[in-house]
C-alpha cells in the first residue's frame, strides 16, 4: 500500500488538502424534503457529513438515497429544508457552480472524447491553460494508475478502466465533495473488491469528503467511516460500520445490515438500562431502550447475528432446538441452516468457524443452539413482519 | 439458405419488385440516349446530344439553382428543427410535448400541395404578411414575395420540417441524460454543456437529417412550381416543362438522369465530409 501511495503524485493531494481548512462540516442537510407527485422521496432528512470522511448512504432501491445525492449535486431542488456545502447555503446554486465531483453508475464518460479529454473536461470548463490541464490530467490518471490510455475512447476501455477514468475526471477538479452513485455495481465481484480498496486508499490519500451511495451492505461496512441507513425516504440511523452492525437502532436496520436471526422470545425482566430475554433455558441480557414500554412476560423478538449462535447437544440449557438442513462451506467458515420452531422465518443461520462443523453436525442431526456475546438485541414483536 | 427456409418464399416477389423498378429506371435511361424527333412522341436513334445540351448555361443555371435551394432549405430546416426537437425531447410536460408533436408533425399529413397553397395565402400580394405590414404602416405597397427564391425556400423548409424534427428527436432522445449531468457537475453551464456534449453527440442525427432534407428538396416539384411560378425553377420543374409541355421526352429523361447522378454525387460528398463525425454519438 505504501509503495502504491509513493507512486502516486502528491500534487492532487495538496490541492485538495488546501481546501480542507475551515470548519469540519463539509455537507449539511437540515430537514430536507423532496416529493415527486404523491411520492415522498425524502422526508425531513437531516445529515451532517464531516470534512474528509467517507460516508455511505445505504438502503434498498427506492429508499431515497439517490434522490439525496442528486439534491447535493444540484440536479434536484429540495421542496423544503436547507442544504449547505462548506457552510454556504446552496439551495439555489446550480450544479455547475457547486464544485462537486460525481461518478455515475454507468460512468457517463463522454463517448466522443478520449480518456484524457474526459478527465480534462472540468479543467477546460475552468479555463485553465492548456499546459496546466495536460499536467493535471496526467497526475489524475497516474493517481488512478491508468497512465498510457490517454488517447483511447471510452468504448475501448474495460469496465474497470472506465470506472477509473470517471473517478479521475471527478477528482481532477479538486471537488469540495465527491459523490459516487453505486459506482461499483456494474463491475464483477473480484474487480469490485479491488476497486473498493482502491477508492478507499485514494479517498484517504486526498482527504476528499466523499458520499457513496450503495445498496450493498457489505460494501458499506467495508468502505465507510460512517454509514447512513435509509428506508422509505427517511434516514434511520447514522453511525460507524461497527455501531450500525452491533447496535442497530431498529428492526429494519438490524435486518438490512448483515445476516441476522430473529427468534421469538419473551421479556424476562426490564429496568432503565438493561433487560433480559428468556428463550428456552437461557436468559440473555439485552439493552432495554428498544423495549421501552414493554412489561416482563411480553413477547419480544431477539435479533442475533449468525456468529453469535453456537451449536451444542440438545439439553435443558440451550436457547432453542433445531434440525440441521443444509451446510454451506465458505472457506473460512461454515454456514449451517437449521429448522427451528422459534425462528421467525422457521430457519436459523449459524456461522461456525470450527473446522469440523460439517462432520460434527451432519444434515438431519438434532442440535441445541445457545446465544453468546453481549451484542444480542431485542425489539417488540411486529406481527406483519416475518 | 437451409437455415432460413422462409427466405426462398420472399425471393420471387422481391425480385419482381426490383425488376419493375429497374425497368422504369432503364426506360428513362434509354430515352435519355435517344434522338428527339420534333412533332412526334416517338424517339429516334442513339445519341449523346441530350447530355451535351445539358451543358448549356440555361440548364446549368437550373442545376446550380436546385443545389443552392436544396442546400439553403436543408440548412434552414436544421436551424428551425433543432430547437423544436430539443424542446420535444426535454420538456417534462406532456401537454407541451403533445402541442409540439401536433404542430410539427401534422404538416406531414396535409400533403405538399395543400401546404404550398397555404403558403400562397400567406405570402401573396394580398396575403397575411403583406396585409400585416401594410396595416402596420411599414410599407406603402405590397412586397413581391411570391415567385422569389426566398418564398420557395420558406415553403420548402415547412415541407421538410416534420421529417427533420423526427430524425433529430430520435437522435437526441438516445443521448444518455447523465452526459449532460456529468458536464454540469464538472462546471459547464447550460450553453457550454450544449455545445460541448449534446450537440456533438447529436451529430449523427444532424447528418442524417440534413442529408435526407437535401435529397428530398432536390426532387421538389409542387412547391417551386406553385410558389416559384416559373420564375424559380428547379430540375423537376424543367423536366415537367420539357416532357409534358414540349413533349421532348429524351431531353426530359436526360435531365432526370443527370439530376439523379447529381443527387447521388452530392450525397456521396456529404457522406465523405461527415465521416469524421461517425465517431461522435452515443455508442
Amino acid at each position: 500500500m505504501s509503495s502504491l501511495a509513493a507512486e502516486r503524485q502528491p500534487r492532487l493531494a495538496s490541492q485538495v488538502a488546501a481546501d480542507t481548512t475551515g470548519g469540519d462540516v463539509a455537507v449539511e442537510l437540515r430537514d430536507v424534503t423532496k416529493t415527486f407527485g404523491q411520492v415522498h422521496a425524502l422526508k425531513e432528512a437531516t445529515l451532517c457529513v464531516r470534512r474528509g470522511e467517507l460516508m455511505t448512504l445505504l438502503g434498498p432501491s427506492g429508499c431515497g438515497k439517490s434522490t439525496l445525492l442528486n439534491l447535493i449535486a444540484g440536479f434536484l431542488a429540495p421542496d423544503r429544508g436547507e442544504l449547505e456545502i462548506d457552510g454556504h447555503r446552496v439551495n439555489d446554486t446550480p450544479p455547475y457552480k457547486r464544485e462537486i465531483g460525481m461518478v455515475f453508475q454507468n460512468y457517463a464518460l463522454f463517448p466522443h472524447m478520449s480518456a484524457a479529454d474526459n478527465v480534462g473536461y472540468g479543467l477546460r470548463m475552468r479555463r485553465l491553460a492548456k499546459q496546466e490541464v495536460g499536467r493535471r490530467v496526467a497526475d489524475a490518471l497516474a493517481l488512478v494508475r491508468l497512465s498510457g490510455i490517454e488517447e483511447r475512447r471510452p468504448h475501448q476501455l474495460s469496465g474497470g478502466q472506465q470506472q477509473r477514468v470517471a473517478l479521475a475526471r471527478a477528482l481532477v477538479i479538486s471537488p469540495k465533495v465527491l459523490l459516487l452513485d453505486e459506482p461499483l455495481s456494474a463491475l464483477d465481484r473480484s474487480l469490485r473488491a479491488s476497486m473498493q480498496v482502491e477508492i478507499k486508499e485514494i479517498q484517504r490519500q486526498l482527504g476528499v469528503t466523499t458520499l457513496f451511495v450503495t445498496h450493498d451492505q457489505g460494501e458499506a461496512l467495508s468502505l465507510s467511516d460512517r454509514i447512513a441507513v435509509m428506508f422509505d425516504g427517511q434516514i434511520h440511523q447514522i453511525g460507524s460500520p461497527a455501531e450500525i452492525y452491533r447496535r442497530p437502532k431498529d428492526r429494519l436496520v438490524a435486518s438490512f445490515v448483515g445476516d441476522v436471526n430473529v427468534l421469538r422470545a419473551r421479556l424476562g425482566s426490564i429496568d432503565r438500562t438493561t433487560a433480559t430475554i428468556s428463550l428456552g433455558g437461557q436468559s440473555i441480557p439485552v439493552a432495554s431502550e428498544p423495549l421501552a414500554g414493554c412489561k416482563p412476560g411480553d413477547r419480544a423478538d431477539l435479533f442475533v447475528r449468525p456468529e453469535q449462535l453456537h451449536l451444542s447437544e440438545t439439553g435443558e440449557l440451550v436457547a432453542a432446538q433445531g434440525t440441521v438442513t443444509t451446510h454451506i462451506y465458505q472457506g473460512g467458515h461454515v454456514d449451517l441452516y437449521l429448522l427451528s420452531p422459534v425462528a421467525a422465518g422457521g430457519r436459523l443461520l449459524v456461522r461456525s468457524s470450527e473446522p469440523d462443523a460439517i462432520t460434527r453436525w451432519p444434515v438431519g442431526a438434532a442440535v441445541g443452539v445457545t446465544v453468546s456475546g453481549a451484542d444480542a438485541l431485542a425489539f417488540p414483536p411486529q406481527d406483519d413482519k416475518p | 439458405m437451409t437455415s432460413q427456409p422462409f427466405l426462398r418464399i420472399f425471393v420471387a416477389p422481391g425480385a419482381l419488385a426490383a425488376l419493375a423498378l429497374l425497368a422504369a429506371l432503364a426506360t428513362v435511361l434509354q430515352y435519355s440516349l435517344r434522338l428527339y424527333v420534333p412533332g412526334s412522341l416517338e424517339a429516334g436513334g442513339f445519341t449523346l446530344a441530350n447530355f451535351t445540351a445539358l451543358l448549356k448555361p440555361l440548364y446549368a443555371r437550373v442545376f446550380l439553382e436546385t443545389v443552392w435551394i436544396s442546400f439553403l432549405t436543408a440548412a434552414l430546416t436544421l436551424l428551425v428543427a433543432y430547437p423544436v426537437a430539443y424542446a420535444l425531447v426535454h420538456t417534462q410536460s406532456r401537454l407541451t410535448k403533445a402541442a409540439i408533436l401536433i404542430t410539427a408533425i401534422t404538416p406531414l399529413f396535409l400533403g405538399e400541395v395543400v401546404r404550398t397553397y397555404s403558403w400562397m395565402a400567406v405570402l401573396g400580394n394580398n396575403g397575411f404578411v403583406n396585409s400585416l405590414l401594410l396595416a402596420l404602416g411599414l410599407i406603402d405597397r405590397p412586397l413581391q414575395i411570391m415567385f422569389t427564391r426566398a418564398a420557395v425556400v420558406t415553403a420548402l423548409v415547412h415541407v421538410t420540417l416534420p421529417v427533420m424534427v423526427i430524425m433529430l428527436a430520435a437522435a437526441l432522445s438516445h443521448i444518455d441524460p447523465n452526459y449532460a449531468k456529468a458536464a454540469q457537475s464538472l462546471g459547464a453551464g447550460p450553453i457550454r454543456t450544449f455545445f460541448t456534449v449534446t450537440l456533438p453527440l447529436s451529430m449523427p442525427g444532424v447528418v442524417a437529417g440534413v442529408t435526407t432534407a437535401f435529397a428530398w428538396t432536390f426532387s421538389a416539384f409542387a412547391t417551386p412550381q406553385l410558389i416559384g411560378g416559373g420564375r424559380v425553377n428547379m430540375i423537376a420543374n424543367l423536366v415537367y416543362q420539357l416532357g409534358l409541355a414540349s413533349f421532348n421526352f429524351p431531353f426530359a429523361a436526360s435531365l432526370s438522369v443527370a439530376g439523379l447522378a447529381l443527387t447521388l454525387a452530392t450525397l456521396g460528398l456529404v457522406r465523405l465530409a461527415t465521416r469524421p463525425l461517425d465517431k461522435l454519438g452515443p455508442p
